[in-house]
């Protein structure tokens, strides 16, 4: 018999998982949208064009990422009662917020935004934009925030039932672990949705279509596309790992692969974690460079995994080990590639280098990985506990399901997820195969463009 | 203040009801009034800018009965859990079966999502209703508080009862009919020519329909909830409640015989806000009961101290007002008239 608390982890792994391939999307996708159309409203039409044909691959993503996002909202109800039972005057506080403040405005300006450009006229588009932009971007920061509270939990009081209390709004959305992810994760979210433009602007010129509008909008994709691949390493990874280290320190040595304290401890690059015999095999090391990054010293001791009781060591160390690799080897790989393409960019040669251009129509699947392992590193680093050093994950599912039922809502949701992962792919090949509309690009814009 | 926060929830959850209720009920009417491509269109698009908004009132709801009640919806969702998860399916398709068209004018594929908007509004409407039947009825709670409802067991209202008996079948049926009714005033009042006429005479029907069966749910209701009879003995001014809500009914025929059509949907919206706060009345102060009484959750044992509920009010009641003024935005961004020939291809 399989053990119930691995199918309520499996369920919500699986659809928060499957969900957060749109959302970090859309949310980077509002943002170049935002900057399209400002750039459209100083009288650029090409970007007005280009917003329009992103405007339609972001309101089917939208619409994916909210039919997506119910079942986690329920989840912490139906498989996650005692959570709720414990700690939702808290964790229900961030959630209502999220429905109040970002929901509501969201599903108010999305309408608009998608269709009602002619009747809205320009500055009001604009404007919507923006509000849209705000919506998704609170929508993340309330989630963040409950999600930080599981990490690292402030402003509350623990009663003698063991019930939680809530002691200081201000403590919980201020929660310093949520100022730091919120910014990593947004960050992350901004290379998914610069990386995606750029596939696909890649893709027309490749084909030789919709050159005009196309290489212009490229510019604007790997300017952001770099700007982002740097921040979320350095500051915002760095913080990050840093904040991880000092908080969750088994989490930190469990997800580097570092099993020995030792003095100026190396940095695994690649090996794969060997839990019988408690090293890395193949290992490819860099000397010294684990302690500099943690402790900016190169002889400084950075503790190892054996150094904490085995009862606390995530349950799935390879998983975490790797998720945390695959993450960090992707970043690196990002600035890498969008690196050259401002290089080319610079030398005008960005929308004529086809190898660079293949280059970037295929990393399209790679910010969606880098994100997803991201979050993998998080969560599953967070194990045993749910909530971190309070409340085990075994103790927060809900003890009245029995394994047969949530067997059977796992695999529903496996195969309506199948079912809308055609659906999107169908939808969104078609999209993009029609392409932005060609319009005339008039000379005052012509001039202005050589002028910038 | 565990009042003052129970009050906001039911207001929630019924308007929540009241807007995503009259989507889902012109979900299934469509597939009846619409006889051509061009009407379809018409009554797509009285629901299609809102809907998103409307369905956020659920989540709202839900997020605000986390922070309220936490331990009633640790309870209930983990009780219900094959029905809700089964809501959150449908709502997926319901959702999907309102956009997806937009994208591809094929003709099958047009149809078939029309179909599919049909099936998922259709049980949504009933189980809605089913749902709140369980509630009012009672569940089997032990003494942590929890239960586990199968879907069905023998359809008898017995100590092990399933999601599905006979009382709260009659319950969806009579929230069916209550909501396709609500549906249909909503098209009457928004839409002009032919889609009109055929909506002002489904709500005809559904009015009766309706008259019929409130009245039967409302007494099976007292006679299976033993607490309701002992509720309304001891305040007898509640019985302006059950009283409203026949009220509001009979007004909602007034006002579409006088062709006053938004009046009619806007007493209809009143009836359905009486009707969840007539059921909370009649149990209070229990939010929950149990099969065994003395296992209920009430308002009281499932919500956190009141000075926290006070303090949250500080950001809930300017946020509420904040969707107040997104919903009047919304609404009004939506045509006063919506005609068959200015629909837009999108």
């Amino acid at each position: 018999m399989i053990d119930s608390i691995l199918l309520h982890r499996v369920q919500f792994a699986f659809t928060v998982s499957y969900h957060y391939l749109f959302p970090q999307l859309t949310m980077g996708l509002a943002l170049l949208i935002f900057i399209l159309k400002s750039i459209g409203l100083r009288g650029n039409p090409w970007a007005d064009v280009a917003a329009r044909f992103w405007l339609k691959i972001f309101g089917l993503t939208f619409l994916m990422g909210v039919v997506t996002g119910i079942p986690l909202e329920f989840q912490f109800g139906t498989n996650w009662s005692q959570l709720v039972k414990k700690t939702g005057s808290i964790l229900g506080q961030t959630l209502a917020m999220e429905g109040i403040f970002a929901f509501f405005l969201e599903s108010t300006f999305l309408y608009l935004l998608i269709f009602g450009e002619k009747k809205l006229g320009r500055t009001a588009h604009w404007i919507v934009s923006f509000l849209l932009l705000l919506g998704t971007w609170l929508s993340g920061y309330f989630i963040i925030c409950t999600n930080a509270f599981l990490q690292h939990p402030v402003g509350y009081r623990i009663d003698e039932a063991g019930v939680y209390h809530l002691t200081s709004i201000w403590a919980l959305l201020s929660n310093p672990w949520a100022l730091k992810q919120y910014l990593h994760t947004m960050t992350g979210s901004v290379i998914t949705g610069s990386f995606t433009m750029s596939a696909i602007a890649a893709y027309h010129l490749l084909k030789g279509q919709h050159l005009e509008i196309t290489r212009r909008y490229l510019s604007v994709a790997v300017i952001v596309g770099f700007l982002a691949s740097v921040i979320v390493v350095v500051p915002t990874g760095d913080w990050e790992a840093k904040q991880v280290q000092k908080h969750q320190p088994i989490k930190f040595s469990a997800m580097e692969g570092h099993f020995h304290t030792e003095d100026g401890a190396g940095l695994v690059l690649i090996g794969q974690p060997n839990m019988e015999e408690l090293k890395i095999d193949n290992p490819i090391i860099i000397p010294k460079a684990l302690s500099f990054l943690t402790h900016d010293s190169w002889d400084a001791q950075v503790k190892g995994l054996t150094e904490y009781d085995r009862e606390l060591w995530p349950d799935n160390v390879e998983l975490l080990y790797f998720s945390y690799h695959i993450m960090a080897g992707l970043g690196t790989l990002f600035i890498g590639l969008m690196g050259l393409s401002i290089f080319f960019l610079w030398k005008q040669k960005l929308h004529t280098s086809r190898t660079l251009l293949w280059l970037l129509m295929l990393s399209l699947p790679f910010p969606f990985i880098a994100n997803t392992a991201g979050w993998f590193t998080a969560e599953i680093g967070r194990q045993p506990w749910l909530i971190y050093g309070l409340m085990k994950t075994a103790d927060g599912a809900s003890p009245n399901i029995s394994q047969g039922n949530v067997m059977f809502t796992l695999l529903g949701f496996m195969g309506l997820y199948l079912f809308l992962s055609v659906l999107y792919f169908f939808l969104a090949t078609r999209i993009i195969s029609q392409g932005p509309e060609s319009v005339e690009i008039n000379k005052p814009d012509l001039v202005a463009e050589a002028g910038a | 203040m565990e009042t003052v926060w129970y009050i906001l929830l039911l207001f929630m959850i019924a308007t929540y009801l009241v807007l995503d209720g009259f989507d889902l009920g012109i979900g299934v009417l469509h597939l009846f009034i619409a006889k051509n491509r061009s009407e379809q269109k018409q009554i797509i698009q009285s629901i299609a800018s809102v809907w998103d908004g409307n369905e956020v009132w659920l989540i709202a709801a839900g997020g605000t009965m986390m922070l309220a009640f936490p331990a009633f919806l640790s309870s209930m969702f983990s009780g219900f859990y094959l029905p809700l998860t089964m809501v959150v399916w449908l709502l997926i398709f319901r959702a999907i079966s309102i956009e997806l068209p937009h994208y591809l004018s094929d003709s099958l594929w047009v149809h078939f999502w029309n179909v599919m908007l049909f099936v998922s509004s259709g049980l949504l409407i009933v189980i809605l209703g089913a749902a709140m039947a369980n509630v009012f009825r009672g569940v089997p709670l032990d003494a942590s508080g929890s239960f586990f409802e199968p879907l069905w067991t023998d359809f008898r209202i017995s100590q092990q009862t399933g999601i599905l008996d006979w009382y709260t079948i009659l319950s969806g049926i009579t929230s069916a009919s209550i909501l396709l009714h609500h549906g249909a005033l909503w098209l009457a009042a928004k839409t002009e020519g032919i889609v009109q006429e055929r909506a002002r005479k489904t709500a005809a029907r559904f009015w009766i329909l309706t008259a019929g069966l409130t009245t039967l749910t409302l007494l099976a209701s007292f006679s299976i909830q033993p607490q309701a009879k002992a509720s309304f003995a001891a305040y007898p001014w509640m019985i302006v409640l059950p009283l409203g809500v026949l009220v509001s009914l009979l007004c909602s025929l007034l006002f579409r015989i006088k062709n006053r059509n938004m009046s009619a949907f806007l007493s209809s919206a009143l009836f359905i806000y009486l009707v969840i706060f007539t059921g909370a009345a009649a149990l209070f102060p229990n939010i929950l009961p149990g099969l065994n009484p003395e296992f209920s959750l009430t308002i009281y044992n499932t919500s956190p101290p009141p000075e926290e509920l006070t303090s949250t009010l500080y950001w809930w009641i300017p946020g509420i007002l904040l969707v107040g003024v997104y919903f009047t935005i919304m609404f009004r961004s939506l045509p006063k008239v919506i005609s068959a020939s200015s629909d837009q291809e999108h």
